[in-house]
C-alpha cells in the first residue's frame, strides 16, 4: 500500500516536473527563435542551449542550435551537431543542406556533394519542391565557385527541368547557364522568364547577351534593343546592341540582303579590312620581321592581288568573287585579331561575322 | 567529508537478535508467513520494495536538483551574479543544515553505507538519508561541482535500513540490507543495473555469495525500471555511434589510460592531501568552507568555464559529441579536477562519481583530439575516447576496475569498445595503484578513524595454500591388502613411527608401528591390515586448497595426506601441524 501510494506520489510530482520542463523548454525555444530573427546569434546560441536542456532530444531545438552557430561562424560546433541530428535522421533535409553549406564552406567537395544531393533528395515535410529547388541552386552556386562546370551545367540542366512559373527562378537559372557558358539553355531559360514578365530588363539583356552569344544576332539586336529602351544606362547591352547591329549591317552572307547589297558589303568589308592590314604593317615596320608579321604581309599580298577585281562590277561579273573576297576579309581579322593594335567596331563585326560563317 | 569516528549514529543500533519475521501479528500468521516465506525468501522480496522506494526516491531526487539548479542558477544561462552568489549562499544554508541537523549528511555516502554494513549492523539513521536528500540536491542544484550517484546510493541504505527496522529483520540480514539499497539507489542514479551491483559487490560488499547477489540484483532491477518509468531509458548522455576500428588504436588508447592514471594521481591526491588540513582548521571556519568552495567554483563559471558547475552530464553529452576543441577539453578536464576537489575537501554533500566521469570525458575527448590531429590513423571518434575516458577515471580514481569496464559498456550499450576500454583502464589502474597505493576510499575512511576493510587490499591478499606448507613423503606408504608381517617388514626399512595406508577403492589411513608389532606379537600377522585399521578413515588435502582448511585437520593425525584431485590415491605430500604453522610464521 505504501509503495503504490508513493508511486503515486512521484507519478504527480514527475507530471509537474515534465510539465514545467516543457514549459521551459518552449520558452527559450521562442527567445531563440526572436534572436535568431534580430539577427542576434550569439543570445540565440544561449537561448537554444537552454532549450536543449529541457528537452535535449528535441531535433528541431538542436537543428536551430546548429543553425545559429553556423551564422555565427562557429562551423566545428554546428558541425558536431549537425552529424548528431544526421545519424538520428539521415534522411531530413535541412540537416543534410546545412551539412552541405558546411563542407562547402570548408571547400570539402565531396562531402559537401553528397550532402547537398541528400538534401535534394531528401524528405522535406512542406513545401518539398521549393526546399529542393534551393538546395540544388545552392550546389550549382557551390560547384561554380569550385570551377566543377560540367557538373554544374548538369544540376543546372536538372533544375531548369522542373522549374514553376516564376520569372525570377528563371532568370537566375538563366544567369547560372549563362555562369557556365550553355547559352542555349540560358536564352530557353530567359525567354520563359519574359514569357512570365514581358519588361524584365534583365531577363531582356540576359537573352540579348545569349542570343548575341550564339550568333543569332538579330534576335540579339531585338532583344538588346528593348532592354536598352527599358534601361538606358545598360551600357554592356548597348554596345552589345551596337556590334549586333553592326554585325546585320556588315554581314553580306545574310538571306534577306539583295545581290546589289551583297556586293557593296562585301566592298565594304574588303576596304575595311585593308585598311586594318595597313594600319597593322606600319605598326609592325620598326620592329624586326616576325612569323606572323610575314603571314600579314603575305595576306597583304593577297589583298592586292584581289584589290583590282573586287568592285561591283567585277562581283557581278564573277559571284565566285564574293567568296574569295570574304574568305581573304575573314583571313585577314582573324590574323590581325590580337597581334596588331585594337580592332575598330567594324573589325570586331567583320570577326564576328567570321565566326559565323568561317567557324572558328 | 565522511562521518568521523567519533560521529555516532543517532540511535544505537540493535545489537540482539530480534525476533525474525515480526511483521506479522499473531502467532498462526506467521507460522503460516514462515511456511509461505522463510527469511531468506522474504528477503528477496523486500530487495524488489527497497528497489522501488529506492528509484521513488531518486527520481524525485532528481527533481529536486533540477528544481533546485532552476530557482538557484536560473532556468537559462546563469548571470554573473547568479553564478557567485547561488553557490556561495547555499553553501552556507548547507553547511548550517550539516553542522546542526544532518552531521552524518557530509561527503560521499560510499564510505558511510560501508561503514553501515560493518560497523553497525546495517543501521543508515533515515534522518541521514533525508539530510542527504536536501543537502546535495541543494549543493548539487547550486553549482557545487559533486554528482548525484554516490548521495543516491546513500539515500538508497538509508530507506533499505529503515524498511529493515521498520520489518524488525535478523542481525545478519539487517546486516546486508544497506548495500541492497545502496545498489538500488546507485543503479537509479546511474541507469545502469549491472555496474551498480558489481560496484557494490567490488567496493561495499568485497565478495561475491549467491545470497546476497540474488537481493542486490533485484532491487538495482527493481530500481531501474522504476526509475525507467518516470525518466526513460535514456542514458544519462547521448551515446554517439562508438567503436574501435583498428588494432593499433590500442596505442592511442594506452596513452589515454596513461593520462587518466596521472590524473587520477592528481585528483585524489588532492583531495587526501587537502581534506584533513580543512578538518584541522577551527570548526568555526566549517561554516564558511562551502560557501568559499562555492564562491571559487563561481568564479571558475564567471571567467569562461560554467560548465565545470553541477554534476555536468549535459557537458559530458557536448562533450562526447564532439562540440570542444581539444584546448577546452583540457581546460575543462583541470578546472573540474580543482573545482570538485574544493566541493568535496569543503564537507558540502555530493558524490564523485559524476565528477570522475566528468574528466574522464573530457580528458578522453582531448587525448583524442590531440592525437586525432597528430596522428590520425590512430585516432577513433571523440565519442569513444570521452567513453573509454569516463572508464579510466572511474578505474584509476575509484580503483574499481570490473565495474569500470562494465560501466562503459552499459551505458554505451555497445561491446565493441571493450578491448580499448579494458586496455586503458589497466593502465590507469596500474599507474594510480603505483602512485598512490591506498584507494581514495579507504583514505578517506582512515581519515575519519575508521578502519573498514579494503577491498583492494583484500582483493590483493596472498592465499596460502596447503602446497605451500606440504613436504615429501617421508614416512611407508603401503596398501591396505598387504599383511601385518609383511608390513613389519618394511617398517623395518624405515626410521618413521608412522606408516600411511592406501584405502581401496580410496580414501586413506594410518596406523603406527607399535601398533602393527602388537598385533603381530599377538599372532595376527597373516591378517590384511584393512581388517585391523581404524575405523575413521584419515582426512585428505588437496594441494590447491587454502592453507587455513589444514588447520581443521592436523590435529587429527600426526601427518595429512595431500593426494592429487585427478587420483585420489595418489599422494602428492604430507602436512603435518608443524609444517602448517611454520609456514604461517614465516609469512
Amino acid at each position: 500500500m505504501l509503495a503504490v501510494l508513493s508511486f503515486l506520489a512521484v507519478a504527480g510530482i514527475s507530471k509537474v516536473y515534465f510539465r514545467e520542463q516543457q514549459f521551459l523548454g518552449d520558452r527559450w525555444f521562442s527567445r531563440g527563435v526572436a534572436a535568431l530573427q534580430n539577427g542576434q546569434s550569439d543570445q540565440a546560441v544561449n537561448s537554444f542551449r537552454s532549450a536543449l536542456r529541457y528537452s535535449p532530444n528535441n531535433y528541431t531545438y538542436e537543428l536551430s542550435l546548429a543553425q545559429a552557430l553556423a551564422a555565427l561562424n562557429r562551423t566545428d560546433e554546428a558541425h558536431a551537431y549537425l552529424l548528431n541530428l544526421w545519424e538520428r535522421e539521415p534522411e531530413n533535409g535541412t540537416t543534410n543542406l546545412e551539412l552541405g553549406r558546411i563542407y562547402a564552406a570548408k571547400g570539402e567537395m565531396d562531402l559537401a556533394l553528397r550532402y547537398y544531393h541528400n538534401a535534394i533528395y531528401a524528405a522535406w515535410p512542406d513545401h518539398p519542391d521549393a526546399h529542393r529547388r534551393v538546395a540544388r541552386l545552392e550546389l550549382i552556386q557551390f560547384l561554380l565557385r569550385e570551377n566543377a562546370v560540367t557538373q554544374a551545367q548538369s544540376e543546372l540542366i536538372a533544375l531548369a527541368a522542373n522549374l514553376p512559373e516564376d520569372s525570377p527562378l528563371h532568370l537566375r537559372a538563366a544567369d547560372s547557364f549563362m555562369e557556365v557558358q550553355d547559352y542555349e539553355h540560358a536564352l530557353a531559360q530567359y525567354r520563359d522568364a519574359l514569357r512570365l514578365d514581358r519588361r524584365n530588363a534583365s531577363a531582356l539583356a540576359g537573352a540579348g547577351r545569349a542570343a548575341f552569344e550564339l550568333g543569332r544576332y538579330d534576335s540579339a539586336q531585338r532583344y538588346l534593343q528593348e532592354a536598352v529602351a527599358g534601361n538606358p544606362q545598360d551600357a554592356q547591352s548597348t554596345d552589345l546592341l551596337q556590334t549586333a547591329t553592326l554585325v546585320l549591317q556588315l554581314d553580306p552572307f545574310r538571306r534577306q540582303v539583295s545581290a546589289a547589297e551583297r556586293h557593296r558589303r562585301v566592298i565594304e568589308a574588303f576596304e575595311s579590312a585593308g585598311k586594318r592590314l595597313k594600319a597593322c604593317l606600319v605598326l609592325s615596320q620598326p620592329r624586326s620581321l616576325s612569323t606572323s608579321d610575314n603571314d600579314v604581309k603575305l595576306l597583304q599580298a593577297r589583298w592586292s592581288d584581289l584589290r583590282p577585281r573586287i568592285s561591283d562590277h567585277g562581283l557581278r561579273q564573277n559571284p565566285d568573287l564574293v567568296d574569295t573576297a570574304m574568305d581573304s576579309v575573314f583571313a585577314i581579322e582573324r590574323q590581325t585579331n590580337g597581334s596588331c593594335a585594337a580592332p575598330t567596331a567594324t573589325d570586331q563585326a567583320l570577326l564576328l561575322i567570321s565566326k559565323l560563317h568561317g567557324g572558328n | 567529508m565522511e562521518a568521523p569516528a567519533k560521529t555516532q549514529p543517532e540511535t544505537i543500533p540493535p545489537r540482539q537478535e530480534p525476533a525474525r519475521a515480526a511483521v506479522m501479528p499473531g502467532p498462526s500468521a506467521r507460522s503460516l508467513f514462515h511456511f509461505v516465506f522463510r527469511e531468506e525468501r522474504f528477503f528477496l522480496v523486500l530487495s524488489v520494495f527497497i528497489g522501488i522506494f529506492a528509484g521513488l526516491a531518486v527520481v524525485c531526487f532528481r527533481f529536486a536538483i533540477e528544481w533546485s539548479r532552476i530557482y538557484l542558477l536560473g532556468s537559462g544561462a546563469p548571470t554573473t551574479l547568479r553564478l557567485l552568489l547561488a553557490p556561495s549562499l547555499t553553501g552556507l544554508v548547507i553547511a548550517l543544515l550539516v553542522i546542526h541537523v544532518f552531521p552524518l549528511a557530509r561527503g560521499s555516502g560510499v564510505n558511510q553505507t560501508k561503514a553501515a554494513l560493518y560497523i553497525y549492523n546495517g543501521f543508515v539513521p533515515f534522518r541521514t538519508a533525508i539530510g542527504k536528500f536536501i543537502t546535495a540536491a541543494l549543493a548539487i542544484g547550486s553549482g557545487q561541482s559533486l554528482g548525484p550517484e554516490d548521495p543516491s546510493l546513500q539515500i538508497g541504505a538509508g530507506l533499505a535500513s529503515a524498511l529493515g527496522r521498520r520489518l524488525h529483520l535478523s542481525r545478519e540480514r539487517m546486516r546486508l540490507i544497506a548495500p541492497v539499497g545502496a545498489a538500488a539507489g546507485l543503479a537509479a542514479a546511474f541507469n545502469a543495473p549491472i555496474s551498480a551491483v558489481l560496484f557494490v559487490i567490488e567496493e561495499v560488499i568485497g565478495r561475491w555469495s549467491a545470497g546476497i547477489l540474488g537481493s542486490v540484483v533485484l532491487s538495482a532491477v527493481s530500481s531501474v525500471v522504476v526509475m525507467r518509468w518516470f525518466l526513460g531509458s535514456e542514458s544519462l548522455f547521448r551515446i554517439p555511434p562508438v567503436g574501435m576500428v583498428r588494432p593499433a588504436e590500442l596505442i592511442a588508447y594506452s596513452v589515454l589510460g596513461l593520462a587518466g592514471g596521472l590524473a587520477s594521481v592528481v585528483f585524489a591526491g588532492g583531495i587526501t592531501t587537502l581534506r584533513p588540513r580543512l578538518k584541522a582548521l577551527p570548526r568555526w571556519t566549517q561554516y564558511f568552507q562551502p560557501a568559499v568552495a562555492g564562491l571559487i567554483i563561481g568564479l571558475i563559471g564567471v571567467l569562461g568555464a560554467p560548465q565545470v558547475m553541477g554534476a555536468g552530464y549535459d557537458v559530458m553529452d557536448q562533450a562526447i559529441h564532439g562540440q570542444f576543441t581539444w584546448q577546452l577539453l583540457g581546460i575543462l578536464a583541470g578546472l573540474k579536477i580543482i573545482a570538485t576537489i574544493l566541493s568535496f575537501v569543503s564537507g558540502t554533500p555530493g558524490g564523485m562519481f559524476a565528477p570522475t566521469l566528468f574528466i574522464g570525458a573530457m580528458l578522453g575527448a582531448c587525448v583524442g583530439g590531440v592525437e586525432h590531429i597528430f596522428f590520425p590513423h590512430l585516432a577513433g571518434s571523440t565519442g569513444t575516447y570521452a567513453l573509454v575516458g569516463m572508464g579510466v577515471l572511474f578505474a584509476g580514481f575509484l580503483r574499481a576496475p570490473m565495474t569500470s569496464v562494465f560501466m562503459v559498456l552499459e551505458v554505451s550499450g555497445n561491446y565493441s569498445i571493450i578491448l580499448p576500454v579494458i586496455v586503458a583502464n589497466t593502465f590507469a589502474y596500474v599507474i594510480s595503484r603505483g602512485l598512490l597505493p591506498t584507494p581514495i576510499f579507504d583514505v578517506l575512511t582512515r581519515q575519519d578513524g575508521l578502519e573498514l576493510p579494503s577491498m583492494e587490499e583484500q582483493r590483493d591478499e596472498s592465499v596460502l595454500r596447503v602446497e605451500d606448507a606440504m613436504q615429501p613423503v617421508t614416512v611407508p606408504v603401503l596398501d591396505d591388502d598387504e599383511p601385518l608381517a609383511q608390513v613389519l617388514r618394511h617398517l623395518g626399512e624405515s626410521s618413521s613411527n608412522n606408516l600411511l595406508v592406501r584405502l581401496s577403492p580410496s580414501g586413506w589411513n594410518a596406523i603406527t608401528r607399535e601398533q602393527v608389532q602388537t598385533m603381530v606379537n599377538e599372532g595376527k600377522g597373516e591378517l590384511s591390515l584393512r581388517s585391523v585399521l581404524p575405523m575413521r578413515q584419515l582426512p585428505w588435502l588437496h594441494p590447491d586448497q587454502p592453507l587455513d582448511i589444514a588447520l581443521r585437520y592436523v590435529n587429527e593425525s600426526p601427518v595429512v595426506p595431500v593426494v592429487s584431485r585427478a587420483d585420489l590415491r595418489k599422494l602428492e605430500g604430507v602436512v603435518s601441524r608443524d609444517d602448517v604453522l611454520n609456514r604461517y610464521k614465516s609469512g
